[in-house]
């Protein structure tokens, strides 16, 4: 049977809307661009740590290129959170992260969460803080998100090559990476004068193998 | 009432830097065309001004390629910013290399005549700058280049440095095209 609700009832419902939807704005307001930075910071340790266990899994598979190129983008890692903690301190707070013991699968599957991994970074996390750190005008946080939006796109291209070729690559020997010391770029062939991403002569880059 | 602006931080400088050394090393040979066409002794102070401002056009140049290297650390890339902004930096250095060579050899061909004690001739006055011009041409090539990826980093890619905020807070940074692009310069 069909009834008609009471307008006591009907008021309550819109108390409660209302409420909800204040909640709902409450929390979906956007990090601040220090927020942001303690989020990128953790999530650069966390690749760090990451990707040295991945290149170990790849040394004991026989992969000795793609354990370069896991250790070269450690270390570009290692340079964003260098980097962003420099900003963290900067505005007054302390870099804090929570490392988490890394998942390590087999270096195919390795390679495609690391895909995954700097895709992401790529294409919305990083876009997302730089856009917020604009509105903010904080050109030290600008800096050092537009860094490793960079060179995160690098590594996306380099692990993509790496897992097409994964098959060929069974055996091979370490392999040499440079990583810009100042922005973490990471490239196989040092096919320039200047970093493209920060202009430090590429005589400052870093070996890794 | 008329206030001063808020004064830009480094990365925010190039834009407003960037109009001195193409104004300075494109008038520096009109002074030194002036001189060569007067009599050795009359076209003495324009050569003289000709110099002096291609001095203060070649140290602007380093200012300039420092404050791009600032902003252009700023610049979002991917695309086609890549490639032009790596044109801009490898042009900005080649400039800056090129104007330091002229300055050099325009403060020589002023300055000996002087430490030797020789007079000036139709010779020193008037046929070596002109030839010094035509190397000096080449300069002008590179600047309008290196001007030319800078504008098309401003007006094609929409690479734009951000004038002071309200609280007086400044950055410069470089966006997508589609992007509103006020307080553009190149
Ligand atoms: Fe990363
Ligand atoms: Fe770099």
């Amino acid at each position: 049977m069909n009834h008609a609700e009471s307008p006591i009832g009907n008021k309550i419902k819109m108390v409660l809307v209302a409420c909800t939807l204040i909640l709902f704005a409450a929390g979906a307001r956007a990090a601040t661009t220090l927020e942001n930075m303690q989020a990128a910071y953790n999530g650069e340790s966390n690749a760090h740590a990451r990707y040295l266990a991945f290149a170990g899994k790849a040394d004991s598979e026989g992969y000795g290129q793609v354990a370069s190129l896991f250790r070269a983008a450690a270390r570009a890692e290692e340079i964003h959170a260098g980097n962003h903690a420099a900003v963290i301190r900067k505005m007054g707070a302390t870099p804090a992260a929570k490392i988490e013991a890394p998942v390590v699968k087999s270096t195919r599957e390795n390679l495609e969460a690391a895909i995954k991994g700097e895709t992401y970074e790529r294409d919305h996390m990083y876009p997302d803080f730089l856009s917020q750190a604009r509105k903010d005008h904080n050109l030290a946080a600008i800096k050092s998100l537009n860094f490793a939006k960079t060179a995160e796109a690098e590594h996306a291209k380099l692990y993509s090559a790496a897992l097409t070729q994964l098959d060929h690559l069974k055996g091979s020997q370490a392999g040499t990476y440079f990583v810009c010391p100042k922005c973490g770029f990471t490239t196989q062939e040092l096919s320039f004068a200047k970093c493209p991403s920060c202009f430090t002569p590429k005589e400052k880059f870093e070996k890794i193998s | 009432m008329m206030h001063l602006p808020p004064i830009p931080a480094w990365e925010s400088l190039h834009p407003l830097v960037i109009h001195f050394p193409i104004v300075l090393l494109l008038l520096s040979p009109l002074f030194l065309l002036i001189g060569a066409a007067l009599s050795p002794a009359k076209g003495l102070p324009y050569r003289y001004a000709g110099l002096l401002i291609l001095l203060l056009g070649t140290v602007s140049l380093f200012v300039a390629a420092a404050t791009g290297e600032a902003a252009g650390e700023l610049a979002e890339r991917g695309g086609g910013v890549d490639a032009v902004l790596t044109a801009h930096e490898n042009l900005a250095s080649e400039t800056r290399l090129l104007f330091v060579g002229l300055s050099v050899i325009l403060l020589g061909m002023i300055a000996l005549p002087r430490i030797l004690h020789r007079q000036e001739t139709r010779l020193s006055s008037t046929f070596m700058p002109l030839a010094y011009l035509v190397f000096y041409s080449v300069g002008i090539l590179y600047l309008v280049n290196t001007a030319h990826a800078g504008g098309r980093l401003v007006h094609e890619f929409g690479v734009h440095a951000e004038m002071p905020a309200s609280d007086g807070a400044t950055s410069a940074t470089a966006t997508e095209a589609q992007e509103p692009a006020e307080s553009r310069t190149d």
